[in-house]
C-alpha cells in the first residue's frame, strides 16, 4: 500500500538534500552545486560502474567509486546518467571532480557533492541518515542549537538562521518593522507558506516574531522550519538582554565622559576660553566621539520640564535617537539630552537636518522640543554650543511639541524664554488681585502687552490685536481700574514683564486644554 | 566551381595511380589528418627527402591488391617509436630498404609491392620513399585506414594473418628480426627494442601475398588520405571542408566551442594501451552550448556532450582550428582556441567484436558501450 508523499506521516517523510548536506559526513564536503534543496533523497546508490547508474530508481543519492570515478569523464557521463534516471544528487571523491564538472553539474541542474572521505563510508552513513530520515533531523536539530549557542547578537542569530535554512528566508518582525533578517520572509506569494514563531522577551511579554517564508509544495518542510525557529528564540532572548545591558553600560559611560569633558573646560563656558584650544582626551575615541572639528550641539528636552527624565523615557529617546545616528553620543542632563555632531565643515548641516526631520516624528510623540546650537570648534566651543542649543530648546517650547528651534535665529528674545512664567503668575495673583479676579483679565493682558510691545502706540497696537483703536483705548482704561497702571515709569518694566509671564502662561494652558479635548 | 576544377585536376576524388613529387604536400597534409595528435616537428626533412627521391626516380605506381598478381609478395612498413626521435636522428636514408631486404633474405624471394601498415602520420610517407627506392609499385591499402597504437591492431591479424617474421631497422643501422607464435608478443618485443635501436625505427612487416591482402587490408584508403590532404591544401572554410569531407570520408562535426579547460583529473589506467590521460573541455559556441569534454590518451578516445558520450574510438576524432584553418594537434592546444570537433566513422572491420575489443573504449579503460552500437 502506498501513500500519497504529501500526507506521508511526519517521521517517515523522506529526508532532503538541504537536511542532508548540514551533516555529517556531506557537511565535510563541498556542494558544487545545489540544484534544489528541498529535493527529497529516497534511496542512496553505490555506483561501482557508470552501467550501475542506468538502473537507478528517480529519488535516489548516487554516490560514484571505483570505475564510476575514474576521471572526468565518468563524472560527466555519470551526471548525465542522474539527470536522465532522475536522481535527486551526486557524490563524487574531490580528486574526480573540476571546475568543468561544477559547470557540467550546473547545466544540467543535478545537485553536486565533492567529498574527502571514503565514497564507500560515506554511501553507509547516507544510506542510514536516508533510512531513518528523523534521527538525521534531530542529528541537524543538534548541531545548529550548538551554533545558535555561539551566537550573542540578534543580528548573528538571524544570519546562523538564515544560513541554516537558505533558501528559506527568515526575519525578525516587531509590529510591521523588520529588526533583523531577510524582508523576504514577509513577501506573501501563493508559493510559500509564512511560518510564525513569537519570541517573548523579559517578564515573558510578546516581543516579536519569527517570519519564515517556506516553499508550500513541500512536505513537512514548514514543521522542520518551525522546529529550527524555535531553537533560536532563548538566543534572540540572550541578545536582546545583552544589549539593554550594554546600552545601560553605554548611558553611564556616555554620562561621565560628558562630565569629565565639561569639568576640563570649566564651567560656565565663557568666551575667552572658546577660542583656547582645549585638547581632546583619548578617551574620547574609546567612546567613539568626535569633537575636534567644528562642533554642533543638539539639545533634545521635554515640552514642560518637571525635573530628570525619567529612565524609561530616556531609554526610548536613546532608541530613536540612535536608530538614525547609531554613532552619535546621548547623554542625559539636567532635564533633557544632549548630542551632537562633528565636521571639518562649520557650515555643513548634510547629515544633521536629516536626522532631526527623521527624529521629529519621535519628539512630537514625546512631547519633546529640538534645541540646535552654533557650530563651534573643539571641546570649549562643544560646551558653548551645548549651552547655546539649550537655550534654543527653551525658546522652541513656544512652538509645541516636535519644535525646532536653532540658535542663530534666536536672537536677544531668547532671554524671555528663561523667565520663570509660572513664579511670575504667581506675583500676579498677590499683587493685582481685581485684575486676576477680572473674567476679561487674558484680553486686558493681551491688550496691554500689545500696547507696551508697540512703545505705548494704540494704533500699531490695535492693529496687531485687530480691533479699533477705541476699543483698545476702552480696554487700557479697565486695566488701568484694575491696577495695570503703565503711565508710571517706575512701573513699566514689572508690568510689561508680568504681562509677557500671564501671556504665555496663558498661550501654554490654551494649548494644553487643545490637546486634552 | 572549385569543386569541378580539383576533380579534372587530380583532385580529391576517386582513385590516384600514381604518386608524384607533386603529390607529397597532399600525402603530408592527409596523413596529419588521420593522425591528429602527431605534432609537426619531422614534416621539413621527410617532405624534401621524399620529394628528391621522387624526382630522381619518378613517380611511384599506386596499385589496388587486385590489380596485382595474386601471388605478388608484398610487406607492410612503417615508423615504430617516438616522431621526437625521428626529428632528433633522422633517417640515413637505407632503413626500409635494408628492413624489406632483410625479410626477402630471410625468406629467400623478393616483394613485388610495399604497402603501408597505417595509412596515416609519417608511416603514410615511408612506404613511398621504400618503393621509390626498391623500384616496386606501393599498394593502394593499409592495415589500420587511420593508426593504433599497436602493431597488432591491424585488419591483416584480425583476418588471422601474423605479423611476423618482423624486421626493426634502426638509424644506426642495427637491426632486429622478431619471429613469434603470437601476434601481441610481437609489439612488446619491438618495444623493448625500439629505445636500444635509436628511439625510433622502420618496421618490415605482415609479409604475405597480393591474393591474401584483397581480403585482408583495408582497400584505397591511401588514395583517400590524398584525396583528403588535396582538399586541405585548398584551405577551403571549415564548413565547406565538412561537407565536402563528407564526401570522401563520411565525416561529420559534432560541433565548435572554444576551449576552456584542459584537465588532468583521469586515472592512468592499467589496461593494454599506454597514454597519459587527459580531457580537453570546450564550450560549444552556437546551438545548444553543450559542455563537449574530449578524453585523450595517445589520441582522441571519446567525445562527451553535457556528459553523454556522443563519439568514441574507433571513429576517427580530429580537431579543426577554425581560427588558423587547419588540423589541429593535440599540443598545440590552448584555452581560448575555437575548435571545430569533427567524427570520421573508421573501417567497419573496427566495429565487429573483435575489432572492439582491440581497439574500442574498453581498451582505454573507459566501461560505455560505444554510441553506434547502443
Amino acid at each position: 500500500m502506498s501513500r500519497p508523499r504529501g500526507s506521508a506521516l511526519p517521521g517517515t517523510l523522506p529526508i532532503t538534500l538541504a537536511e542532508l548536506v548540514r551533516i555529517a559526513p556531506l557537511a565535510a564536503g563541498e556542494v558544487l552545486h545545489l540544484a534544489d534543496p528541498a529535493r527529497p533523497v529516497e534511496q542512496v546508490v553505490v555506483a561501482e560502474t557508470i552501467d550501475r547508474l542506468r538502473r537507478s530508481s528517480p529519488h535516489s543519492l548516487v554516490v560514484l567509486h571505483a570505475d564510476a570515478a575514474a576521471g572526468g569523464w565518468s563524472l560527466a557521463a555519470a551526471l548525465h546518467l542522474a539527470w536522465e534516471r532522475n536522481a535527486s544528487a551526486v557524490v563524487v571523491a574531490r580528486s574526480v571532480a573540476g571546475p568543468s564538472s561544477a559547470a557540467l553539474a550546473q547545466r544540467l541542474n543535478m545537485t553536486l557533492v565533492v567529498i574527502d572521505e571514503q565514497p564507500v563510508e560515506v554511501a553507509l552513513q547516507l544510506a542510514g541518515q536516508v533510512s531513518a530520515p528523523d534521527a538525521a533531523r534531530a542529528l541537524r536539530q543538534a548541531l545548529f542549537a550548538e551554533r545558535l549557542a555561539e551566537e550573542s547578537s540578534t543580528r548573528a542569530v538571524l544570519s546562523a538562521l538564515n544560513g541554516e535554512l537558505d533558501p528559506v528566508p527568515v526575519a525578525l518582525v516587531v509590529g510591521d518593522a523588520v529588526l533583523a533578517g531577510r524582508a523576504a520572509a514577509l513577501v506573501e506569494s501563493p508559493d510559500a507558506e509564512q511560518v510564525e514563531v513569537d519570541v517573548k522577551g523579559p517578564g515573558e511579554r510578546p516581543w516579536a516574531q519569527l517570519v519564515a517564508a517556506v516553499p508550500a509544495r513541500v512536505p513537512g518542510a514548514a514543521r522542520q522550519v518551525e522546529a529550527l525557529l524555535r531553537l533560536a528564540r532563548p538566543a534572540l532572548l540572550a541578545s536582546l538582554a545583552q544589549a539593554r545591558l550594554n546600552s545601560a553600560q553605554r548611558a553611564a559611560h556616555e554620562q561621565a565622559g560628558f562630565g569629565l569633558l565639561r569639568q576640563l573646560v570649566g564651567e560656565p563656558p565663557s568666551t575667552d576660553r572658546v577660542g583656547a584650544e582645549i585638547e581632546a582626551p583619548p578617551w574620547t575615541i574609546d567612546l567613539g566621539w568626535h569633537v575636534d572639528g567644528f562642533n554642533r550641539a543638539v539639545w533634545l528636552a521635554p515640552l514642560r520640564p518637571v525635573g530628570p527624565p525619567p529612565e524609561q523615557l530616556t531609554e526610548l529617546v536613546r532608541a530613536a535617537w540612535l536608530r538614525a545616528r547609531p554613532t552619535w553620543p546621548l547623554v542625559a542632563e539636567d532635564d533633557g539630552w544632549i548630542s551632537w555632531c562633528s565636521t571639518s565643515d562649520a557650515d555643513d548641516v548634510t547629515v544633521l537636518r536629516p536626522t532631526l526631520t527623521g527624529f521629529r516624528e519621535t519628539a512630537a510623540a514625546h512631547g519633546l522640543v529640538i534645541g540646535v546650537g552654533r557650530p563651534v570648534r573643539g571641546v570649549a566651543g562643544l560646551m558653548r554650543s551645548v549651552a547655546e542649543a539649550r537655550l534654543a530648546a527653551h525658546v522652541a517650547r513656544d512652538s509645541g511639541p516636535g519644535a525646532v528651534q536653532w540658535f542663530d535665529q534666536v536672537g536677544p528674545p531668547a532671554a524671555l524664554a528663561w523667565l520663570p512664567t509660572a513664579e511670575i503668575a504667581q506675583v500676579a495673583d498677590l499683587c493685582l488681585q481685581d485684575l486676576m479676579a477680572a473674567k476679561d483679565r487674558s484680553t486686558l493682558v493681551d491688550t496691554v502687552l500689545a500696547v507696551l510691545d508697540c512703545g505705548g502706540s494704540l494704533s500699531q497696537a490695535s492693529q496687531r490685536l485687530g480691533v479699533h483703536r477705541n476699543t483698545v483705548l476702552t480696554r487700557v482704561a479697565r486695566a488701568r481700574q484694575l491696577g495695570l497702571d503703565f503711565e508710571d515709569p517706575g512701573q513699566r518694566l514689572s508690568l510689561h514683564v508680568l504681562c509677557h509671564a500671564l501671556a504665555s502662561l496663558a498661550d501654554d494652558q490654551g494649548r494644553t486644554g487643545n490637546e486634552t479635548a | 566551381m572549385s569543386t569541378a576544377h580539383a576533380a579534372t585536376a587530380g583532385g580529391y576524388l576517386g582513385a590516384s595511380t600514381s604518386i608524384s613529387a607533386d603529390d607529397v604536400p597532399a600525402l603530408y597534409e592527409g596523413a596529419r589528418f588521420y593522425a591528429p595528435a602527431v605534432g609537426d616537428a619531422y614534416k621539413s626533412p621527410l617532405t624534401s627527402w621524399l620529394t628528391g627521391l621522387l624526382d630522381r626516380n619518378g613517380p611511384v605506381s599506386l596499385r589496388r591488391p587486385e590489380a596485382m598478381p595474386p601471388n605478388t609478395r608484398c610487406v607492410a612498413l612503417c615508423v615504430v617509436g617516438s616522431g621526437s626521435a625521428l626529428a632528433d636522428l633522422p633517417p640515413a636514408g637505407d632503413e626500409f630498404q635494408l628492413a624489406v631486404q632483410r625479410i626477402e633474405r630471410l625468406q629467400g624471394a623478393p616483394f613485388g609491392a610495399v604497402y603501408p601498415l597505417a595509412a596515416a602520420t609519417v608511416s603514410a610517407l615511408v612506404p613511398v620513399v621504400a618503393a621509390a627506392q626498391l623500384g616496386v609499385p606501393l599498394l593502394d591499402a593499409d592495415g589500420m585506414g587511420r593508426t593504433y597504437a599497436l602493431i597488432h591492431h591491424t585488419a591483416m591479424y584480425l583476418a588471422g594473418l601474423s605479423p611476423t617474421p618482423l624486421v626493426a631497422h634502426g638509424p644506426t643501422g642495427e637491426s632486429v628480426l622478431i619471429d613469434v607464435q603470437i601476434g601481441p608478443r610481437a609489439d612488446r618485443l619491438l618495444r623493448a627494442n625500439v629505445d636500444t635501436l635509436g628511439g625510433w625505427a622502420a618496421l618490415a612487416a605482415y609479409p604475405t601475398t597480393a591474393e591474401v591482402l584483397r581480403r585482408a587490408a583495408l582497400p584505397g584508403t591511401v588514395s583517400r588520405l590524398l584525396n583528403v590532404g588535396r582538399l586541405l591544401l585548398e584551405r577551403p572554410t571549415p564548413d565547406v571542408l565538412v561537407a565536402r569531407l563528407a564526401a570522401i570520408t563520411g565525416c561529420s562535426r559534432i560541433g565548435r566551442g572554444r576551449i576552456v579547460e584542459l584537465e588532468h583529473l583521469s586515472r592512468p589506467n592499467d589496461v593494454t594501451i599506454p597514454g597519459h590521460p587527459s580531457s580537453l573541455v570546450l564550450e560549444e559556441s552556437g546551438g545548444q552550448r553543450r559542455q563537449l569534454r574530449l578524453e585523450l590518451r595517445s589520441e582522441i578516445v571519446a567525445v562527451f556532450a553535457d556528459g553523454r558520450l556522443v563519439a568514441a574510438v574507433p571513429d576517427l576524432l580530429c580537431l579543426f582550428d577554425v581560427s588558423r584553418g587547419e588540423v589541429a594537434s593535440l599540443d598545440s592546444l590552448e584555452p581560448g582556441d575555437l575548435i571545430d570537433v569533427l567524427v570520421t566513422p573508421a573501417e567497419a572491420v573496427w566495429y565487429s567484436a573483435e575489432g572492439m575489443a582491440m581497439v574500442g573504449l574498453g581498451s582505454h579503460g573507459i566501461g560505455l558501450d560505444h554510441p553506434r552500437r547502443r
